[in-house]
């Protein structure tokens, strides 16, 4: 099974960037979207997130997201629409400004949670850690932590899975049509969940502490990551995104 | 050769309150060794490990007493990271313990973390690849790799730290038989030419049998025998009230010898050793050549059941075909037919679709092509919770089954979901809980795995469903554990029921199943009575199944030395044979 945020391999120029520089663009992107108060220019970063997602060959997983989130972003709309009474009525309970507004808000959630995964797609975990060590000096054991946070998460929605297919097996209804009965049913499985996690974060730190994790510093990373030519584009272009971002 | 690793009255106890987990142990390991560890569940064996590296004392946490020393330094001096330079360890949880996405990256992690000058991290990544074989997964994605590979590559992460010992807790539970077997070849590999020490836990007596140069038996917290695999084979009246199996050869032998029929003292610990033997003994026998077999008796343990005339088929699969939206291992024009009181065993290599098959007859999976009709319900129509009343899984995992908090509760929790009335069901579950001597009001997380097992093993026997699905029944089970199973399911197929089990240990099957169906690459390559199917030998190695001992013995023994051999599947019937025809001349 493939997950949103697993790797996927590639040699375009977003691949080889440094993983520092990626990270950059992808916070660049985001506070542009914060910054930024018009539908151009919502709509313009959005599909720049895209575009760049096209080029990485990466689309058809961003897409998966996609149609997560998009279902997430009109509930937000919904209430929006509900809660902002300001401005001209439309149509029933429907203002012009809580429609701008309501929009604005879509827009911007979706423009904050794409870039950060396309980010992670078209790197490799080890690899933002080590560049984060070396470039940003961040400790060892914070950028471990995150990115075994972020592998975990495959892990732990594998064995969510299997625990369901067991329980379905014996019985449960998890292949109900009703959300409320399902989301009811599924709230015991914590437990089963909970305790393997446990064991495996802690059996997580013996196998790490026995390969040497407290003796690694900044300079144990075989891999070097200098800045590139591409790198400092990439950075100009960050600078140029939050300018915009202020302006617009 | 020196010691290594000496351990010096060791006892430990995870709790002041809690029972010795290992009681009084002391052993000295030797450089180069190859040490097998192996005990019934609760023995000891994990614990053991841990002290030798030296997770306890440094990780967990409890009372312990007596000296480990490791290259001449006692465990409780040095750091935890220290003793790792010369203490590698594998876990049992290979998922756990990898910290990287591609296999490069997790063979780094230790080298850059333990200062490996980077001119030299080259070199000993493409060494420690080609050693363990797996140069070409380099620059492979961990999550693509198969369940042998991955075992492979954290065995390389570790080796390529050069320890001088290596300890590994069941590197092949979850293995098929070929690639346990690669896996013990690569161990035994790095053992001969770089001479480094391997101590393993392995439930698999054929495999510590052939590969290890001592066996250690562990019994509740202790060393119960300890030798050579002939020496510790030798006693296997002991092994057995431990509760640890021999193999199959051994008996054979050992039964040869109390007879009297030869004075050879060692067991036979593999089919080669016993054929010799045998080929020995009837060596001087004239005309046992063209002695003709027998009519096989059927074996004790499969009873023909009163079946096949005029029952109905439980289980019916038509041509039916899956394939997974995301690509993996798909299965295509699966036909069989089950009938009530059957067992039926399905063999066949990892990635063979064994699994897939098994979710397709409890409906997780719905075909995408034929049908599957189970107790008259077509899959495709009927949701799953509603086929989990005649149909009761029991998965190799029993923490994914587990979710109520006493073990009476849990039992009782299928019979509910199926609309049984609260108080009949706990009456119900009171009932099976007795027969199995569980502890109703205890937790279930707070039992040992194996009770764990059988807690699930209850939930299943107490639907009293027309078919019982098992997927690897046996994995993770101590043998005393592993043979309750299968009595107690080959018990309900004597009372009706239809078992339908998945198994990668042969013996196993061939003991308890009357038919097998042996799958490869998706599909069903043959199927019908378990002793032939075993005996054809071209079949077994296209679906890459090492053939249970007994019957690759017998097949070999009645190819060059007597017909009678032909069709034995049992150990007490080589020796009745050899026993006949020694009477005969």
């Amino acid at each position: 099974m493939l997950n949103v945020i697993d790797y996927v391999p590639g040699d375009t120029l977003l691949h080889r960037l440094n993983p520092v520089t990626k990270l950059a663009l992808a916070a660049a992107i985001i506070a542009a979207t914060f910054l930024s108060d018009g539908y151009a220019a919502l709509v313009g970063l959005l599909v720049l997130t895209l575009a760049l997602a096209a080029y990485a060959g990466v689309f058809g997983r961003l897409a998966r997201l996609l149609k997560l989130l998009v279902p997430v972003a009109l509930i937000m709309l919904v209430l929006q629409l509900v809660f902002v009474r300001s401005g001209t009525a439309l149509l029933a309970f429907v203002t012009d400004e809580g429609l701008i507004t309501g929009g604005k808000a879509c827009l911007r959630l979706l423009g904050v949670a794409l870039p950060l995964v396309l980010m992670l797609m078209v790197t490799k975990l080890t690899d933002l850690a080590n560049a984060c060590v070396e470039k940003l000096h961040i400790p060892y054991k914070y950028a471990f932590t995150f990115t075994t946070a972020l592998r975990f998460v495959p892990v732990f929605s594998q064995e969510m899975n299997a625990i369901m297919e067991a329980q379905t097996a014996r019985g449960v209804e998890y292949d109900t049509n009703n959300p409320f009965k399902k989301m009811q049913l599924m709230l015991p499985l914590c437990i089963p969940l909970l305790i393997s996690s446990v064991s495996k974060t802690d059996a997580t730190a013996l196998a790490a502490e026995q390969r040497g994790f407290y003796l690694r510093t900044r300079e144990s990373s075989y891999r070097r990551y200098p800045f590139s030519a591409a790198d400092f584009a990439a950075f100009a272009l960050c600078i140029a995104l939050i300018a915009l971002g202020i302006v617009l | 050769m020196s010691a290594i690793i000496e351990m010096e009255g060791v006892s430990f106890s995870y709790g002041s309150d809690a029972a010795h987990a290992l009681d009084n142990v002391s052993l000295t390991v030797n450089e180069g060794d190859f040490i097998g560890i192996i005990g019934p569940s609760g023995a000891g064996k994990s614990t053991l490990a841990a002290c030798l590296s030296g997770a306890i004392p440094h990780h967990y946490t409890g009372e312990l007493f007596g000296t480990t020393v490791v290259d001449g330094a006692d465990t409780c001096d040095i750091t935890l990271t220290d003793i790792s330079r010369i203490v590698g360890s594998v876990n049992q949880d290979i998922d756990a313990q990898m910290v990287a996405s591609v296999v490069e990256d997790e063979l780094l992690f230790g080298l850059e973390n333990f200062g490996v000058p980077h001119d030299e991290i080259e070199g000993r990544i493409e060494r420690t690849l080609a050693t363990v074989g797996i140069s070409e997964l380099r620059h492979r994605e961990i999550a693509t790799l198969s369940g042998g590979q991955k075992q492979k590559v954290a065995i390389a992460a570790i080796l390529a730290l050069e320890p001088r010992v290596l300890v590994l807790d069941e590197p092949t539970a979850a293995l098929d038989p070929v690639s346990s077997r690669i896996v013990f070849e690569t161990l035994a590999d790095i053992n001969r030419r770089l001479g480094v020490t391997v101590i393993v836990i392995e439930q698999k007596v054929a495999l510590l049998s052939t590969y290890c140069s001592r066996i250690l038996v562990m019994d509740h917290g202790s060393i119960a025998l300890t030798g050579t695999p002939h020496e510790v084979f030798g006693h296997s009246g002991n092994l057995r009230a431990i509760g640890v199996d021999s193999p199959r050869t051994v008996r054979i032998s050992n039964s040869l010898v109390r007879d009297g029929l030869t004075d050879r003292s060692e067991p036979c610990l593999n089919v080669d050793e016993a054929y010799g033997l045998i080929r020995d003994i009837l060596a001087g026998v004239e005309g046992i050549a063209d002695t003709a077999a027998d009519a096989p008796e059927p074996s004790p343990h499969t009873p023909a059941r009163p079946h096949a005339d005029g029952t109905a088929p439980i289980l019916t699969l038509e041509h039916v075909g899956f394939t997974y939206p995301g690509g993996g291992a798909s299965v295509e024009d699966l036909s069989m037919t089950v009938y009530p009181g059957e067992l039926v065993g399905i063999v066949g290599q990892n990635g063979a679709g064994k699994t897939t098959l098994t979710k397709l007859l409890n409906g997780l999976l719905k075909p995408s092509a034929g049908t599957v009709r189970v107790a008259g319900l077509d899959t495709r129509e009927t949701p799953v919770s509603t086929i989990a009343a005649h149909v009761a899984t029991l998965f190799q995992n029993p923490d994914r089954q587990i979710c109520k908090n006493t073990v009476i509760d849990e039992v009782a929790f299928g019979l509910e979901l199926t609309g049984v009335d609260g108080a009949e069901a706990r009456e119900r579950a009171r009932a099976v809980i007795k027969r199995f001597g569980l502890p109703a009001t205890e937790a279930p997380f707070s039992l040992s795995r194996g009770q764990r097992q059988m807690v699930a093993l209850a939930g299943v026997v107490v639907m009293e469903p027309e078919i019982v699905l098992l997927d690897e029944p046996t994995s993770g089970l101590d043998y005393r554990e592993c043979m309750t199973v299968m009595e107690t399911v080959s018990d309900m197929a004597d009372h009706g029921c239809a078992v339908i089990m998945v198994c990668h240990d042969m013996e196993v099957v061939s003991d308890f199943a009357e038919r097998i169906v042996v799958m490869a690459n998706g599909r069903i390559l043959g199927r019908g009575p378990a002793a032939p199917l075993f005996a054809d030998r071209a079949l077994m190695d296209q679906a890459s199944v090492t053939p249970p001992q007994v019957i690759d013995l017998s097949e070999r023994l009645a190819r060059d030395v007597s017909p009678a051999f032909a069709h034995i599947t049992e150990v007490s019937d080589i020796v009745r044979t050899v026993k006949e025809l020694m009477g005969r001349a």
